[in-house]
């Protein structure tokens, strides 16, 4: 039983850090129908940038802050030079190459720069574990899905109640006519993808101190969080939410019973059965097709 | 342009003989044994990559799956070269299928995240099972190459290798020139226009991918023959990209161009050794320069450099090919009918119980005010939406349950009121496209160019360039679609529409955008059509162009058909007045008082 929960609970705080990812595309998908292939070097940015930061003699909450906003920038500017050249021709193909590139080069100059060992980041969240039941948890920890499910909240609520938001909705439904309605559409998918950086970077922050920084985290985490985004439907924000939590779930479960590369072949093999049973996601719409 | 496709061939083909016999050591000509693994390798996955327009950053994954089949059929049950290279071919085809299937039938996108995944899967799957992958140590002690039974020594081995990789090139030239490669080029520019005549876009991209995922296990095999060991860190996510960026740089769809890259990208890294901590990041900046400073890659730059200087003729002469009426003759126009048709979007009913029915080589024309679920008719007949209830049949066929491209096969052809054309393929490979359904040589005979596939080929090439004199667009043949003006298009996509032999066809309104000369041509058109023995099905808002044309108005409004009857009597129905006029006005009738 305790060790159930103590699954649940760290299971909760990787699923957090996949939620917070997926979501970041989730927005970049609706805003331009394109993603950022580099989504998780920009998860990997701020964990590194906050770690160097703090090497640098900055107080720890402001090298985090600078760390989420570069990773921020890195987002803007990747959609204004990588991704925006290429939306709108009829293959994808160009900026995932160009994403993929910019992110290979990011990850190698970060290998450079901070070594190729990985190093924790210091936070009072992971000063001492707290017991729950008998199961042994950082504070960080349960701090995580708190975030995950607060971004998610706060994007609902801006969509809702916010000019930008609303906009970002206009132009998720139909990009030519939010263009006719005075939005200024490209404006609002560099919004959505500073936005969905400042994600991902926030992310990188968090996950930092529980699983160590290093240049080689992004990869992993950020294939992840598009598996958990094409189980959850990419197109519904909670949905990907749920589904990085329940994934981060599973995965301690199968990690602790069976093996660690037992829980990469199972969480992407869900994936692929997930997309053979319900090619939208579980909770995604279909997207209206117009001939 | 041909005689410099056979020049290139000459020119590999000496190559591949000539470097065993000056190379200086064992060192180099392994080297070189690595470079031609890797061309098979960046051969197949272009046909993915430059012809279907995906991507896959698994290719390490499906490598990786070869070398283990290829190994461990070798060790256990000491099978020869060739038989371990064909199981390793068939288990990552067969894998290669089922992982493409699920993705690519939702977004092209998706494709390049389960490829990673199952990189990943396969790495993982290599480093559990120990008893049969001997896990993290790898599998050590395959066999030195052999054939039946006997070894083959170092040569003989390169030789293997090396026409292998001719046959690659080769079978891959021929496929992109033959219905297939058409196919896949249509999927990639205009997946709507390709359903429509017929192709199953999901099942084509499947067959790029399956081609990608064999000759990966081919190579693969040769690999772990070629290396006598082979562990999972050995194939990684950036070989992954590393295969993905030869296609690139040396030139996504052209023939030779992933051999040069695969060239460049075996021995770049012993220029870059040096360099070691730079060399990540010198291939994310040479993918980088290469998409925007180089697009096309080398040999697609240097083929356009090549059209430029030497262009040639923009057109064929008028009056070739089979002419129209040969083509579309030996087939009976089909009728149409719908029963009860409705179709809603959510809370929105569209079209309420429309019943039409078409009569066979008739033009019938549907017309109905903005929103009266004209196109809603059109999207639904054509398979594109599926109806809430109520069905079609065509000449009596039930069309419940059949996708797009087997409407299109039964006979139905339609065009597009936003033009789809294949923008990047030129006027006469557009109307080709449209002969894709009744190809009957096959894969092997379109790899193999087999004598029914010449003939067969010359037919369709004969049928599109008729059809291009019917619609007369003779004299731009050779143009790159998207260069046409507006008008020529709309007959461009008429053409292409004929070339799938229909018996109906559905015109999506043809004169939207067309100068008034440009209408009565349109006019003429439509009749020599039906004169041709296809029903025609025309959405019009041209009050004009329908009078003269149809034989049966149909009217539709707010979702209903509020009549169908022969053109004069639709046009004094007070019902058609006054969904078009709106009723009785009160100003209107104070006036008449």
């Amino acid at each position: 039983m305790t060790t159930a929960l103590q699954y649940t609970l760290s299971g909760l705080a990787i699923g957090g850090i996949y939620a917070l990812v997926a979501l970041g595309f989730h927005i970049m998908w609706s805003a331009a129908k394109a993603v950022n292939f580099a989504h998780g070097d920009t998860l990997m940015i701020g964990a590194v940038l906050a770690v160097m930061g703090i090497d640098a003699g900055l107080p720890p909450p402001l090298a985090c802050l600078l760390a989420i906003l570069a990773g921020a920038l890195f987002g803007v500017v990747l959609e204004r030079f990588a991704v925006r050249p290429f939306i709108g021709t009829n293959a994808s193909i160009g900026w995932m190459l160009t994403t993929i590139a910019v992110g290979i080069m990011a990850e190698s100059l970060a290998t450079m720069q901070f070594g190729g060992f990985s190093r924790p980041l210091p936070s009072p969240g992971v000063a001492g574990a707290i017991s729950i039941l008998g199961a042994g948890v950082y504070p960080q920890e349960l701090v995580i899905p708190a975030v995950a499910l607060l971004a998610m909240a706060g994007l609902h609520a801006m969509q809702r109640h916010t000019l930008v938001g609303r906009a970002m909705q206009a132009v998720a439904h139909n990009r030519q006519a939010a263009a006719l309605m005075g939005i200024n559409v490209d404006r609002i998918v560099m919004f959505s993808f500073g936005l969905a950086a400042l994600f991902g970077a926030g992310a990188g922050v968090l996950v930092a101190p529980v699983i160590q920084a290093s240049a080689s985290i992004g990869v992993l985490l950020g294939l992840k969080g598009f598996a958990v985004a094409i189980i959850g439907g990419i197109t519904s924000g909670p949905g990907v939410v749920l589904a990085g939590l329940a994934f981060g779930v599973m995965e301690k479960f199968v990690e602790g019973y069976v093996s660690t590369a037992a829980r990469e072949i199972v969480g992407f093999s869900a994936m692929i059965l997930v997309l053979v049973a319900f090619p939208q996601g579980l909770f995604g719409r279909r997207e209206i097709f117009k001939v | 342009m041909k005689a410099l496709y056979t020049l290139g061939f000459a020119l590999l083909a000496a190559i591949l003989v000539v470097v065993p016999l000056t190379s200086g050591n064992e060192y180099e000509l392994r080297l070189f044994m690595l470079f031609l693994i890797y061309g098979v390798i960046a051969v197949g996955l272009n046909v993915l990559v430059g012809l279907t327009g995906l991507v896959s950053l698994g290719q390490a994954g499906l490598f990786a799956l070869g070398a283990y089949t290829g190994a461990i059929l070798a060790i256990r049950f000491n099978l020869d070269l060739v038989l371990a290279s064909i199981g390793a071919a068939v288990v990552a085809g067969l894998f290669g299928a089922a992982l493409a299937y699920p993705s690519v039938r939702v977004r092209g996108v998706y494709l390049a995240v389960v490829t990673i995944a199952f990189g990943l899967i396969v790495e993982n799957v290599a480093i559990e099972w120990q008893s049969l992958t001997g896990g993290t140590t790898g599998l050590s002690g395959i066999p030195g190459p052999n054939l039946f039974g006997y070894p083959l020594s170092g040569y003989a081995f390169y030789a293997v290798l090396a026409v292998t990789l001719f046959l690659a090139t080769l079978a891959a030239h021929n496929l992109k020139h033959s219905g297939y490669g058409r196919a896949m080029l249509a999927v990639a520019q205009s997946e709507t226009a390709a359903r429509s005549l017929g192709i199953g876009a999901t099942g084509i991209r499947t067959l790029a991918f399956a081609v990608a995922a064999m000759t990966a296990g081919i190579a693969g095999s040769f690999y772990a023959f070629l290396n006598a060991y082979i562990s999972p860190d050995i194939f990684t996510f950036s070989d992954s990209v590393r295969f993905l960026l030869m296609v690139i740089l040396g030139g996504a769809a052209s023939t030779f161009g992933p051999v040069v890259g695969a060239f460049i990208l075996t021995y770049l890294p012993e220029v870059l050794q040096r360099f070691a901590e730079w060399q990540k990041f010198a291939y994310g900046a040479l993918l980088l320069a290469v998409m925007f400073g180089l697009p096309g890659g080398i040999l697609g730059t240097l083929g356009q450099l090549y059209a430029r200087l030497r262009p040639g003729p923009r057109g064929v002469e008028p009056g070739q090919g089979m002419p129209a009426a040969e083509l579309l003759a030996s087939r009976k126009p089909a009728g149409l009918e719908t029963h009860g048709l409705t179709v809603r979007f959510g809370g929105l009913t569209a079209l309420s119980a429309a019943s039409v029915r078409v009569a066979p080589g008739e033009i019938h024309a549907l017309i109905g005010p903005n929103g009266a679920g004209k196109s809603t008719f059109v999207n639904t007949i054509s398979g594109f939406y599926r109806p809430s209830k109520g069905g079609v049949h065509l000449d009596g066929t039930d069309l419940a349950g059949i996708k797009v491209h087997g409407i299109a096969r039964l006979g139905l052809a339609r065009t597009f009121q936003n033009t789809e054309l294949f923008g990047q393929m030129t006027v006469l490979e557009n109307v080709m496209v449209g002969g894709f359904a009744h190809h009957g040589y096959g894969l092997p005979g379109a790899i193999l160019r087999t004598p029914r596939f010449r003939r067969e080929e010359a037919a369709c090439r004969a049928a599109a360039t008729g059809l291009l004199d019917f619609v007369g667009l003779s004299a731009v043949a050779n143009e790159q679609a998207r260069f046409l003006p507006f008008g020529h298009q709309r007959r461009l996509e008429i053409a292409r529409a004929l070339a799938t032999r229909p018996r109906l066809l559905l015109l999506d309104e043809p004169a939207a955008g067309l100068t008034t000369q440009e209408i009565d041509e349109l006019e003429v058109m439509i009749r020599k059509i039906a004169g041709l023995g296809v029903s025609v099905l025309l959405i019009e808002h041209h009050v004009d162009l329908i009078m003269a044309v149809a034989d049966t108005v149909t009217v539709l409004d707010y979702g209903q058909v509020i009549a169908s009857d022969r053109p004069e009597t639709v046009q004094a129905d007070p019902r058609v007045i006054e969904a078009y006029f709106g009723g009785p006005s009160a100003i209107l009738n104070e006036e008449a008082a």
